[in-house]
């Protein structure tokens, strides 16, 4: 293992071999995560398979044609497609859309695929196929025509991942457990005739069985490979894994290790249909298991933090949160805060672990987080803050009892742990493109004021907005049907109690409807220059502008430039910023109306986690001087090479838009190493910053160290050993920057540094 | 009526001027010429124009704008016969890209003071506040005195970026103001002093007994020594002997540190945008090998009060 960060916690040869393995199958390009083309990333909807692009199967396409977003996956690719595919029953028996068809493909996914176990592990399971790749994946035409319509309007969206799942539930009942409520709650149902409930827990318990079943395989051949062995520390571990898995195949796991090897077991089989959530609080479910096994003398606090970096290793990149609160109020940071993250520096790399900081945290926990995100350079953790997301929740509407126990879940999400199923992710709202059909009815009906004409842009927004409406709700009439996410609803709370699934209608206490916008920037910078040159200074007309980006502002370079040349968003400006609370607060009140079938209502993220890379083209050059080949501002951080005024002053215009109210939006800090000579503690910087900007209501911060020349040197020369190395936070998550598809890698260099600061 | 302040630059989040995080404002016009100065655009005390090809398109509007005839536009770029051009900036205004910009900006107190505390929310955090540089900025001490008096009124913490090179008038109106000095000493030797910056020391070092004396009794202000090491000027061992000797000598316990800076060449572009010529612009850096000689030489006099900051070159 190469060390090249220095960190007060070395891995033991057996960690520094199982890091290697781990390593190497990222890097290798075994741990992708795909995409079917750049329209799911910018409008989060490929048109063609219903979630990310299957790696093999019927679904899956050709490598030319769909887009690598990084090596963030739990998958392993093994090179081959799923052997048994042609089996599955929907196969054979037929395809039905029905949970219990659902349940029925993968229970029988399940049992085959293998059980493995590998040489120096401690904590097992993993995978190599998911079930979209041997299950279809699709909505019906009803739902994918629709679809398409939104496309053409500026939306789309996607029903899966970041919500979590509360693994407490689990922890405290095991598998055996879970499957005595299923069976509890099949007999209630069947005692008061309810078919649809019946048929769904019935569904439940082939799930639960095939899982049961899966973990003793593991057992089985932990046992195997243990006969086998003759070395003895290797028999040792093999013997640990069996005795692990069969107490998780028969009953609830008793010990801080079995602990840890159920989460990784609940990932493994929830994940491998298809996609993967937030996993929680990760010091929160495991301190009464580590304070019991340290105070009974069967666990170190070494021994804590090797299972943790295992944990790690073995999911290739783990969306848990640390810190928070309790339910009291009180610090909720304790041991397990500290050895989890200590487990991450002591490996280093790409993760998607967050910090969530308040005003009463243990101050020298945080000065250690700051100091590991610094020192290590890969946005690992992730700062957010704890009081902003819990009011988030509040603000939506989310009992206290619910919102209290929020957490970070990765890229920009968090999560009330086991009561909210927000459909999180990938729902997008291209802002962009309402902006540009007012421009056409503005020019049509020869506008010519700026309020006239951002009623219009209003109405526009509204179109988009209540189409995307009507579309999710298409979609959430068949979701329960079409990919229903039963294992993770054996982890929420009353779900199982209503034998209803948490995708289904009334099934998760909480189910608002997510929506990434993106390109609020881009729109910002464009509104106000049409304000200013268009409609105060009349130096142009709207017919003017319609050509010029029409025309990607060839022949109209002075006209760009002029456009180029006002007030742009994130240099705390106070003309253009009232632009940006203008837009932001449309946004707000346009989806605060819109409401899912579910009861809830739809709630805006002024962030979008790599739309902006890829739409350009698509959108076509905009009024704020941007070409049509450029990429779009990065969620809320202002466009590319705009941030004239330093780092302090992007944040004062982001903070100027109250985050609570919204779903999300994470600043973007990139700095040069070289910021940080002669610091002597090179943590510092963030940590201040980051206090300041989250007392102030900022929600999360996403912070890379990265030298920009090595960047750049990296996206020509992917091969050379040198950078293989290198782990940028792309957006809400980390990767291996030259793993990346070329695109992305452009648009990160791209960015600004704030080098000067 | 208030007064205004000509100010050339704003830099926010400085952290290099001064304690913690710091919001510094660059008052425009300064007495020195030092031969390496690296804020050339700060000398002159009135505003001026500058083109900065990077931005420019070519697009002529500027010498089509001008309304006497003052610029002409060729493969160099765009020059302005300062004789005859009478300041209308019409070039800035109608320049569609910014390439034509006007460096120096009138502000009175009240509104400077505004956009000195628009990060007023992570001062606190970091320890910081405002510092006031230059130029030199006790060449406008009314204006920096009303300044700095409102910024205090608001509870700031104030530095000052000073030469030294003033009346003492204007330092004694100041003082009452400022939390921190950032006093500039650059030679002992008159003569030396004399040809490198273009004036004499001697009111620079009487100005600075008067400072630390008063601030004997004063036990919340702070004073820092800078000293910037110039290759062939500055940065020579007897020199930093000298001041050493002067620190010493002069109730060195009221000085909190005494920075070493070292060179930069990255003033180069800006010499070549306002067409001078730099005597440093192919300096290269110093390594950190003479860097450390001349750190360590500054110990001998002060101990534990010397640091260094600035580039080096890796060799």
């Amino acid at each position: 293992m190469k060390q090249k960060v220095v960190s007060d916690f070395i891995a033991t040869p057996r960690i520094a071999r199982l890091w290697k393995r781990s390593t190497d199958l990222s890097k290798g390009g075994k741990r992708n995560v795909l995409v079917d083309n750049p329209e799911f990333l910018v409008y989060h909807w490929s048109g063609h398979s219903a979630g990310f692009s299957p790696a093999t199967g019927e679904m899956a396409l050709e490598d030319s044609e769909r887009i690598n977003v990084g090596d963030h996956n739990c998958r392993v690719d093994i090179g081959t497609a799923y052997p048994y595919a042609k089996e599955m029953p929907s196969k054979v028996e037929g395809f039905e859309y029905s949970a219990f068809n659902w349940a029925k493909d993968y229970a029988f996914f399940l049992d085959h695929s293998p059980a493995e176990v590998y040489p120096d592990e401690i904590i097992c399971s993993e995978f190599h196929w998911q079930l979209d790749e041997a299950r279809k994946f699709v909505y019906p035409p009803e739902v994918t025509d629709l679809g398409f319509e939104l496309r053409q309007l500026g939306a789309g969206g996607t029903s899966l991942a970041h919500t979590c799942p509360d693994l407490s539930i689990g922890l405290n009942k095991g598998w055996t457990g879970l499957l005595s409520d299923v069976k509890a709650s099949l007999e209630k149902w069947k005692a008061l005739g309810n078919e649809e409930r019946i048929n769904y827990l019935q569904a439940q318990v082939l799930v639960v069985e095939a899982i049961i079943r899966f973990t003793r395989r593991h057992a089985d051949k932990a046992t195997e490979l243990a006969g086998k062995e003759t070395d003895q520390a290797q028999k040792i571990l093999y013997q640990k894994i069996a005795v692990n898995m069969l107490q998780l195949a028969t009953g609830k796991p008793e010990t801080f290790e079995q602990a840890v090897q159920f989460i990784q077991l609940f990932q493994v089989v929830e994940r491998i249909n298809g996609h993967g959530n937030g996993y929680g609080r990760l010091d929160q479910l495991l301190i009464d298991f580590y304070r019991k096994d340290i105070a009974d003398g069967t666990l170190t606090k070494e021994e804590a933090r090797n299972l943790l970096a295992e944990l790690y290793l073995k999911y290739g990149g783990n969306y848990f949160s640390f810190g928070g609160r309790n339910e009291d109020g009180s610090d909720a940071t304790n041991e397990v805060s500290w050895v989890g993250l200590e487990a991450y520096d002591m490996l280093g790399g790409y993760n998607h672990l967050g910090v969530m900081w308040h005003p009463d945290m243990n101050p020298a926990y945080y000065t250690y987080a700051c100091d590991v995100v610094t020192r290590h350079g890969c946005g690992v953790p992730t700062l957010v803050s704890y009081d902003v997301m819990r009011d988030s929740e509040l603000y939506s509407g989310y009992r206290y009892e619910d919102a209290w126990n929020v957490s970070y879940s990765g890229c920009q999400w968090y999560c009330a742990v086991g009561s909210e199923y927000s459909d999180h992710d990938l729902n997008c709202l291209v802002l962009i493109t309402p902006m540009l059909r007012a421009i056409d009815v503005a020019e049509k009906e020869s506008i010519n004021d700026f309020e006239t004409f951002w009623q219009i842009y209003e109405q526009e927004v509204e179109k988009t907005a209540a189409a995307l409406v009507h579309f999710k709700n298409k979609v959430y009439e068949w979701q329960s049907r079409v990919w229903p996410e039963m294992v993770t609803t054996l982890c929420m709370k009353d779900a199982i109690e209503k034998g209803l699934d948490i995708t289904a209608i009334g099934g998760a206490r909480n189910a608002y409807t997510s929506v990434n916008v993106l390109g609020v920037p881009n729109v910002v910078d464009s509104l106000y220059a049409i304000k200013r040159v268009i409609f105060e200074e009349k130096k142009y007309t709207l017919s003017n502008l319609k050509k010029a980006i029409a025309n990607n502002w060839e022949g109209d370079e002075i006209f760009r430039q002029i456009m180029l040349k006002q007030e742009k968003f994130g240099n705390d400006f106070d003309g253009v910023d009232a632009i940006h609370i203008r837009v932001a607060d449309n946004i707000l009140k346009t989806f605060a109306t819109k409401r899912n079938i579910k009861g809830f209502n739809f709630r805006p993220s002024l962030f979008q986690y790599m739309g902006h890379t890829y739409a350009g083209p698509m959108l076509g050059a905009t009024p704020d001087g941007r070409l049509a080949q450029e990429p779009v501002a990065h969620g809320c951080n202002p466009m590319h090479g705009r941030n004239t005024e330093g780092i302090t002053a992007t944040a004062k215009s982001l903070l100027k838009v109250p985050f609570h109210k919204y779903q999300g939006g994470s600043l973007q800090i990139e700095l040069q190493p070289k910021f940080f000579d002669g610091r002597e503690r090179k943590g510092e910087f963030i940590e201040k910053f980051s206090k300041a900007y989250m007392k102030n209501g900022g929600i999360q911060i996403n912070f890379n160290v990265i030298d920009l020349e090595k960047l750049k040197q990296a996206v020509e020369e992917p091969e050379n050993p040198e950078y293989a190395d290198i782990v940028v936070k792309v957006t809400g998550y980390s990767a291996h920057f030259v793993v990346m598809d070329k695109e992305f890698q452009k648009e990160f260099v791209a960015r600004v540094n704030y080098e000067a600061v | 009526m208030s007064k205004t302040g000509l100010v050339f630059d704003i830099h926010r989040g400085t952290t290099h001027d001064g304690p913690g995080m710091r919001t510094t404002i660059f008052m425009k016009g300064c007495p020195l010429h030092c031969e390496w100065c690296h804020n050339p655009e700060s000398l002159s005390r009135e505003p001026e124009t500058q083109w900065i090809s990077r931005k420019c398109i070519g697009c002529n509007i500027c010498v089509e704008s001008c309304v006497s005839h003052a610029l002409t536009f060729d493969e160099t770029g765009a020059t302005i016969n300062t004789t005859t051009c009478e300041h209308c900036r019409q070039c800035v205004k109608n320049c569609p890209t910014g390439a034509q910009t006007l460096i120096g900006k009138y502000w009175t107190a009240e509104e400077l003071v505004k956009e000195a505390c628009k990060d007023s929310l992570f001062f606190g955090e970091f320890e910081g506040g405002v510092t006031v540089s230059g130029g030199e900025p006790l060449l406008q001490y009314e204006f920096v005195h009303e300044f700095l008096q409102l910024l205090k009124q608001k509870g700031e913490n104030t530095a000052l970026d000073t030469s030294g090179f003033s009346s003492p008038k204007a330092l004694e109106v100041v003082y009452p103001y400022v939390d921190i000095f950032l006093y500039d000493i650059k030679f002992i030797d008159r003569e030396l002093h004399q040809k490198h910056t273009g004036v004499d020391n001697n009111q620079i070092l009487k100005n600075f007994q008067w400072l630390v004396q008063k601030s004997k009794n004063d036990t919340n202000k702070r004073i820092r020594i800078r000293t910037p090491l110039i290759p062939g000027a500055t940065a020579m061992v007897e020199n930093i002997q000298q001041i050493g000797e002067f620190l010493r000598n002069n109730l060195a316990d009221e000085i909190e540190c005494w920075e070493l800076c070292a060179f930069n060449n990255v003033s180069r572009d800006k010499y070549a945008r306002m067409r001078l010529d730099w005597l440093y612009s192919s300096t290269p850096l110093m390594s950190e090998k003479e860097i450390d000689t001349l750190r360590k030489t500054a110990q001998i006099y002060l101990p534990q009060k010397v640091l260094s900051t600035g580039l080096s070159a890796k060799f």
